[in-house]
């Protein structure tokens, strides 16, 4: 379908663990770009003996803030000059600990989660109840589960004499109460400043305690990048719940689901693997302790988001043996392709994924391929033929893995935002650019003012947002969201596999239908910012280099 | 209208003295109790004013995080432009804590006047800097001359979301904005509704406001209606402060009345149906010495109108669920309210009640009092003050009622559970958009009678 094809699958040598991408393709990319793969820093490994992962920014040199050339980041990554500069303004895109664990581990079944805090940092919890609640029983939701979560509700008197005691008295509590099968522990900002020693406590008292209990360090103030949430959680799940396997199931694959992907990606991925004999173990969202338990049981670890992945990945192959790959993620007809092949090696399934590949693209590639056509006949009407424009992205997982899509439904990507970028996607980035060409790449977590500002400027045709973007959404062009959310039952919610491809691609062409309620609003209510942060350029013009030279002095 | 009742009113409302709430507040380990904390009270607060604009001194979680927690369990409520993800925050890190988050705040407060179509700005402390010692005032100071801006200190630790409430009046009394003005007559202020956390607000307020314009009075709800500055500079012109609520926004009423000398009356919380309202209305109408042919003329044609209306779903109500037993889960002014709906005006009997927002200790008897003692069934509930999700839970195990008002997380279960019928009436609420939706007043108490009754009624 892509001309080009995907060099990922022609020529795929891989050193395992280390590239992600083959020899001859890392070969064109140094001819293309002058980047040389071969250099990039390598990654570090894993040490569960540590309470906790090192933060993205020692891992892997992360930053929120970039705008410029995509080529020059990865440039800048190989060479490992990726800076993180400090902003004037800045807006709340969220700690290690809200959004990115609080609203996912409190949807883990037979689990109780403490939030060591103050009585505000678990309210974005609230929701836990009703989450999944949407999912009808018939598209295989439980009928019964419990999710609990209590929080130790810190104050003034906590603070000043220490905490140690209603964390353990929490913790007995919560066994008592629900009688679970693990304890999460989040740690909050004020735990982290005046220094609460949670693994003291969770060593005394754990010989108590049936559950395992298991401390996760996401202090909100320990990182700048939301990111390295994924990797303490992941830490901690691989340090104290993943047991040695019992058995080792063949045709076992751990695929780690995000909020992001809703409930039919589940169901694609479920009917895809399981049309050639393979179980999925979706974890951690709405996933069982047991689960868990059984990570190091499966075949392979397999990607939706390799950045959410990665540690989780590495980790698992580390301690247990268990192997993986982190690209490309099934989103698209070739990526989808590519994922199940290498699905395919490490279950012994070759000759079956070719056969299903084969299947799938009879059935689904006529609906893609007029979906393309609609694009085209818009883009003629609109454009004289000029390729309609879109603006999208949300983490760098989902920026690698839907570049391509888009060009698979012909659209143009001339930019795109990611919440965040690290030398953890360096081999994908350089496979994009190297695929789709280069484009400007804006980095930010949820900066809602950046974003308003390049829509603004770059006017796309089709912008892709997420609704957590202050009012970034009202233009008069054609808006539409990028993903729905886990509990969304929704077949035209779908975004992985083949028919995801096609549900996504379908829901896409409806933005082009009624943009009345974008346009209304634009015109009817007054804009978030005042008209001088539209008309300028620079949506980094809130830069403080000077500040960044004081963070780099204090290091 | 009952006379006793209105007698009752006056009574036990009459001179609340509150303090300090915060000591008194339940400080133990909770399952997902019904509020946020300080910070996430005085941020609600803000965003329920028209172009005011919260700025964050915290982590960078906070904002996002009541996107979820406040906004989104406020009624399905997005952040609009200066809520969620938009709202600037100085992002705290492990680096400020060593080195102080003064800059950043100074940094960020400067680039925000810049940057946002906003009249009024106020700065939130949440954990990080009070816990680092920074010195958030002087800051705060250096700006004040130059714009509408004040400082409220509001750490997590501190209190919850609506003794935060409390905190942001406290504040904004404090600070200069306010200034002695000639008194307007016939104008009152309205205090007690905390927009999100009182999740049918905006509403509410709006109801409130013409009802109380049809009797000449003009209430400045605050909240959700007009500029939010404005509103807050026209406090002190009030002829008097209406508090709906028996401990939130007392304070304020309190130290306004210090200040500006503006007598405050406090009634037990946002009026639901007819009796409640006209009550209301008459108590307001009589400390204003408004007309009373006006007060009766105009209740008398809302309340010919409203019992017309509610004798709609007579056979409903009557051959379907004739004098149901029901539980309340709800802060304490709708739980009153509720309660006494549903038993003074439709018949039914008050099982259990249960108030989930932690009111201090010294004015629960209160409280108690005045659900029981206001009530026309001879059978009187059991009320209990909890903050445990759990625990609420498990209260309302074998009991008979069969009708339930409480968040929407009892929602999806409620049948199966307790065998009720469920109507989401109090925070957190995911699974109604609340837009105008209100039980509040008279148009109000007919929409929850029409809630409730749709939980049950089929063909007959």
């Amino acid at each position: 379908m892509n001309p080009k094809g995907n060099h990922n699958n022609q020529c795929n040598h891989k050193e395992h663990g280390t590239f992600k991408i083959g020899s001859c393709k890392r070969k064109k990319i140094k001819q293309i770009l002058g980047v040389d793969l071969d250099n990039k820093p390598e990654a570090q490994p894993i040490d569960l003996d540590k309470i906790t992962s090192p933060n993205r920014e020692q891992r892997a040199h992360g930053t929120n803030i970039y705008y410029g050339k995509a080529s020059d980041l990865l440039k800048d990554a190989v060479n490992q000059n990726v800076t993180m500069d400090e902003r004037r303004f800045q807006q709340s895109g969220g700690c290690v600990l809200n959004f990115y664990l609080a609203v996912r581990v409190s949807t883990i079944r037979d689990a109780v989660v403490i939030f060591n805090a103050p009585v505000g940092c678990s309210s974005s919890a609230l929701g836990y109840r009703e989450l999944f609640r949407g999912v009808p029983e018939a598209l295989g939701r439980p009928a019964e589960y419990k999710l609990n979560w209590m929080t130790t509700n810190l104050q003034q008197d906590d603070v000043v004499y220490g905490a140690g005691e209603k964390l353990r008295d929490t913790i007995i509590e919560a066994q008592e109460r629900y009688n679970p099968k693990a304890i999460f522990i989040l740690t909050s900002c004020t735990t982290g400043i005046i220094g609460e020693d949670i693994e003291g406590v969770v060593d005394d008292i754990q010989p108590e305690i049936d559950a395992t209990i298991v401390p996760v360090h996401c202090e909100g103030i320990r990182s700048r990048l939301v990111q390295t949430g994924y990797d303490a959680f992941w830490h901690a799940v691989l340090k104290y719940l993943v047991k040695k396997p019992e058995k080792k199931q063949k045709d076992l694959v751990n695929v780690a689901s995000m909020l992001s992907y809703t409930w039919q990606d589940r169901l694609e991925i479920e009917r895809l693997l399981g049309k050639i004999g393979l179980k999925v173990n979706f974890i951690p969202e709405f996933a069982t302790v047991e689960q868990f338990e059984k990570l190091s049981e499966a075949a392979v670890t397999a990607p939706i988001c390799p950045t959410y992945t990665d540690y989780l990945s590495r980790g698992l192959e580390e301690k247990f043996g268990v192997p993986y790959f982190l690209y490309p993620t099934p989103t698209g007809f070739e990526n989808t392709d590519g994922w199940l092949r290498e699905i395919g090696k490490y279950t012994g399934k070759e000759e079956e994924v070719e056969e299903l590949i084969k299947e799938e693209r009879a059935k689904w590639e006529p609906k893609l391929n007029s979906i393309r056509n609609e694009f085209i006949n818009i883009s003629n009407t609109r454009k004289n033929g000029e390729k309609l424009q879109v603006l999208g992205a949300l983490g760098q997982g989902r920026l690698v893995s839907q570049m391509p899509y888009f060009d698979e439904l012909g659209l143009d990507t001339p930019a795109a935002m990611a919440q965040d970028f690290d030398e953890l996607i360096i081999d994908e980035l350089a496979d994009i650019i190297e695929r789709n060409g280069d484009f400007n790449l804006m980095v930010n977590t949820f900066q809602a003012a950046e974003q308003a500002n390049v829509t603004a400027s770059l006017k796309p045709d089709l912008t892709l947002t997420c609704p957590f973007q202050g009012g970034s959404w009202k233009r008069d062009t054609q808006v539409t969201r990028i993903h729905s959310l886990r509990g969304d039952p929704a077949p035209e919610s779908a975004q992985s596999g083949y028919s995801g491809a096609v549900a996504f691609g379908e829901f896409l062409l409806r933005a082009f239908q009624n943009k009345a309620y974008q346009k209304t609003l634009s015109e009817k209510t007054k804009p978030a910012y005042k008209d001088w942060w539209y008309e300028q350029e620079d949506p980094l013009y809130f830069l403080d280099k000077e500040l960044d030279d004081d963070y780099a002095l204090s290091k | 209208m009952s006379e006793n009742y209105e007698k009752i009113q006056k009574e036990f409302f009459n001179q609340p003295t509150i303090e300090s709430n915060v000591d008194n507040l339940e400080q133990n380990s909770v399952e997902a109790p019904r509020y946020g904390c300080a910070l996430a009270g005085v941020y609600a607060t803000v965003l329920g004013l028209k172009n005011a604009v919260p700025i964050l001194h915290s982590g960078a979680g906070c904002g996002v995080g009541n996107l979820f927690g406040t906004l989104y369990a406020g009624g399905e409520s997005c952040g609009v432009n200066e809520g969620g993800t938009a709202t600037p925050c100085s992002c705290l890190v492990e680096e400020h804590v060593i080195l102080g988050g003064e800059d950043k705040l100074n940094n960020l407060v400067d680039s925000t006047i810049q940057l946002f179509n906003s009249n009024f700005y106020v700065v939130i402390s949440g954990c990080v800097p009070s816990l680092i010692g920074d010195d958030v005032d002087s800051i705060v100071e250096y700006y004040e001359d130059e714009h509408p801006i004040i400082h409220v200190n509001a750490p997590g630790f501190k209190a919850h979301s609506l003794e935060g409430h409390n905190l942001f009046w406290d504040a904004v009394i404090d600070s200069n904005l306010l200034e002695t003005q000639e008194i307007e007559k016939g104008t009152v202020n309205i205090f007690g509704v905390v927009p999100y956390n009182h999740v049918f607000w905006k509403g509410d307020l709006y109801e409130l406001k013409k009802l109380f314009a049809s009797i000449g009075i003009k209430a400045n709800v605050i909240f959700g209606d007009g500029d939010g500055l404005e509103n807050i500079k026209n406090i002190p012109k009030a002829e008097y402060n209406i508090v709906l609520n028996p401990w939130i926004g007392v304070r304020a009423a309190e130290k306004l009345k210090e200040k500006f000398g503006t007598p405050f009356i406090t009634f037990p919380g946002v009026p639901v149906g007819a009796k409640q309202t006209s009550s209301l209305l008459y108590r307001v109408a009589e400390k204003l010495n408004i007309n009373k042919d006006i007060v009766n003329d105009f209740i008398t044609e809302k309340e010919e109108w409203f019992y017309r209306f509610a004798e709609y779903p007579g056979d409903a109500l009557i051959l379907c669920r004739p004098n149901q037993y029901f539980a309340v889960v709800a802060d304490t002014a709708y739980a009153i309210s509720y309660t006494k709906f549903l038993t003074n005006e439709i018949g039914y009997l008050p099982d259990i009640v249960q108030i989930t927002d932690n009111p201090p200790l010294e004015v629960r008897q209160k409280i108690i009092d005045e659900i029981n003692n206001s009530l026309e069934s001879t059978i009187k509930p059991d009320i209990i003050f909890e903050a445990d999700t759990y625990k609420i839970r498990n209260n309302l195990n074998n009991r008979p009622f069969a009708f339930l008002l409480s968040s929407s997380l009892e929602q999806p279960t409620a049948l199966e559970e307790w065998g009720a019928c469920h109507v989401s009436a109090s925070f957190p609420i995911y699974g109604n958009a609340v837009l105008v939706n209100h039980y509040g007043g008279y148009y109000g108490g007919l929409t929850l009678l029409e809630d409730l009754v749709s939980t049950f009624v089929g063909p007959l």
